[in-house]
């Protein structure tokens, strides 16, 4: 058993009278790119601002590599970079007097490691200018790289993709998977977009009104004897319609233009097989990952901040 | 310690990398430079320069005094040098310097602008949340800022001795190294080593700045806010003296924070204690309590409380 590179037990928060978070109990393992997916309100910077020792823990501890962040702040705290919501900087300040701002925070970060950053996230041409001056992106970028300075085995990104162009984000996201892959960095990524977390995460956790309501992994879909919805769009649409009954002996309904079948995976190109010999036309076959959807779907649906 | 260090050259950095930081400085020189030309084109009695024959010329002053009422002829200076037989000196850098050290209040202000803002824009502009998850302790980085602001405030008291003395030696020349001059204290005219006397200013006007500063500094970290703490440290340091002359009858007045701050007022021939029952170890006492609150109010503050969103 791997030890949990982060471990919530109990986590409570409690403002006033208000209960903000009601008892988070998870882990984080080394390696694994954790998504922390939840509507506006739901309680994710309030959890981040826990894990990395803004805010008192009413009930509960945050372990980071073992050690409390409450009672062993600064041993737990050197193991972590992060961006807490914004990426906020010093906008009189160039980028680069940024990074040697924070590198003089910690023993042992050379120039050469802050140049190898700035290469990472792609901002050398930028990063004599005054922050003041960088787009949202570019800010986006700086933050990620001051994160990872001191190469910390933990890294939290608050909405990361935010304010990025879509190339921006698949960059960001192939350097978040690559940091996990091959640095074994245990990543939690915030953020209340499905798609995106989807194509980022191994495994993400559902919050809402301050609890945990469920986590799963992304990939579980892919077993092979797991039933998935599946949308076939083809031509003629009545005789694909025969052939998968006829076939495969499954019910079949017919939406918007579109055949939906629940399929087994290890069936799904068996259909297509199918369809193709009797020489219907195929458009797009797309494996819809119930799952996960359905229940961020129950979540975001009743979109009520309490 | 090295840690510590750090610490206090980011603060420095990120004051400096300001430009309302330099603004000050150069608000401070130009002031200097303008008190300079005015002294030099337009006041004749300061910079007066008298011949060998400086009795004659201060008797034929009083004289024309005695006839013309509006007459700017100072008698009782001129009294002080004809009974004491004091040949007056020149006018030069080093006097120029002293008449400067009122500037000190200026620099107070200028403080408290600093320690209200160092900590309070952190929490405006966000920076705090990537400032405080290091492997520092919040006590290190409060420090660090305070210590911060004492620099700034020594650095432009040195640059308005150093700027002072040099304006007045392009002005009005240098006049030995170590010069005397008659001045005005509350007990009648004296004469003084002027170097000395520089000192003993700018040392006592730095007891109020540092209380002022300090409490701006506590303000702005209780209310994570710069304007009400600057507001509020430099409303108190210009109504202090009225609320002196408000609650003076009371015997409690005396434990008033400003009227301790200026401990000029236990120096010979400055008119003794504001109040009575007020002593030098008294004033110091009492400003002691109020430092040590200032800072432990700052300190509890900072320490333990959440760092949450705007």
């Amino acid at each position: 058993m791997v030890e949990p590179a982060m471990q919530l037990v109990n986590v409570e928060k409690h403002i006033g009278k208000k209960h903000i978070i009601k008892g988070l109990n998870f882990s984080i393992y080394p390696g694994e790119v954790f998504g922390f997916l939840g509507p506006n309100g739901a309680g994710k910077t309030t959890t981040i601002r826990m894990m990395v020792g803004l805010m008192n823990i009413t009930k509960g501890d945050v372990l980071i590599q073992g050690k409390s962040i409450q009672s062993d702040f600064k041993q737990a705290i050197r193991e972590v970079g992060a961006i807490v919501e914004n990426p906020e900087m010093y906008p009189f300040m160039s980028g680069w007097k940024n990074l040697i701002h924070y590198s003089r925070m910690i023993p042992g970060i050379t120039q050469d490691r802050m140049k190898e950053v700035i290469q990472l996230v792609g901002l050398e041409k930028a990063v004599h200018e005054k922050v003041g001056r960088y787009s949202l992106g570019m800010r986006q970028r700086l933050g990620i790289a001051q994160a990872l300075l001191h190469k910390p085995s933990i890294l939290i990104l608050d909405e990361p993709t935010n304010g990025l162009d879509p190339a921006g984000i698949k960059e960001i996201r192939h350097y978040i998977r690559r940091l996990a892959e091959e640095d074994n960095v245990a990543v939690i990524v915030s953020s209340h977009l499905l798609a995106e977390m989807e194509l980022m995460c191994d495994r993400i956790g559902i919050i809402k009104n301050g609890e945990l309501i469920a986590v799963n992994e992304v990939h579980e879909d892919d077993a092979m004897d797991k039933t998935q919805e599946v949308h076939i769009l083809a031509e003629p649409l009545d005789k694909a319609k025969e052939v998968i009954t006829a076939s495969f002996g499954t019910d079949v309904q017919l939406k918007d233009n579109q055949l939906i079948v629940s399929l087994d995976r290890a069936t799904i190109p068996k259909v297509i097989k199918e369809l193709a010999l009797q020489e219907i036309a195929i458009f797009g076959v797309q494996a819809h990952k119930t799952n996960l959807e359905d229940k961020f779907m129950a979540v975001i649906g009743e979109n009520a901040i309490e | 310690m090295s840690n510590f260090l750090q610490l206090v050259r980011n603060e420095n950095m990120k004051l400096y990398a300001k430009k309302g930081t330099w603004a000050m400085v150069i608000i401070l020189t130009l002031l200097v430079l303008a008190g300079g030309f005015i002294a030099k084109f337009m006041d004749d009695t300061t910079t007066k320069e008298y011949g060998d024959n400086w009795r004659e010329e201060m008797q034929q002053e009083m004289a024309e005094a005695e006839q013309n009422p509006d007459s700017y002829i100072n008698v009782d200076k001129n009294t002080y040098y004809l009974e004491n037989d004091i040949e007056p000196q020149s006018y030069g850098a080093m006097q120029f310097a002293y008449e400067n050290t009122g500037m000190a209040s200026i620099i107070t202000l200028l403080t408290i602008i600093v320690a209200g803002g160092i900590l309070a824009t952190e929490f405006n502009q966000g920076t705090i949340k990537l400032l405080l998850i290091r492997p520092v302790s919040r006590l290190k980085i409060l420090a660090s800022k305070y210590v911060t602001v004492l620099l700034f405030a020594l650095t432009l008291l040195v640059i308005l001795f150093v700027w002072s003395w040099i304006v007045g030696a392009i002005l009005f020349g240098v006049n030995g190294m170590n010069p005397s001059a008659v001045i005005y204290q509350m007990a009648g005219y004296a004469q003084v080593n002027l170097l000395s006397e520089i000192g003993i200013e700018l040392g006592l006007s730095l007891v109020n700045l540092i209380m002022m500063a300090t409490f701006a500094f506590m303000i702005s970290t209780i209310f994570r806010n710069s304007s009400m703490a600057i507001g509020f440290a430099i409303f108190l340091m210009f109504a202090g003296n009225l609320v002196i002359n408000f609650v003076g009858q009371y015997d409690w007045a005396k434990y008033i924070l400003f009227v301790n701050t200026d401990l000029s007022q236990y120096r010979e021939g400055f008119g003794g204690p504001l109040l009575e029952g007020m002593s030098l170890s008294f004033s110091i006492t009492v400003l002691l309590v109020y430092y040590i609150i200032f800072i432990v109010a700052s300190w509890l503050s900072f320490i333990k409380r959440d760092v949450a969103g705007q």
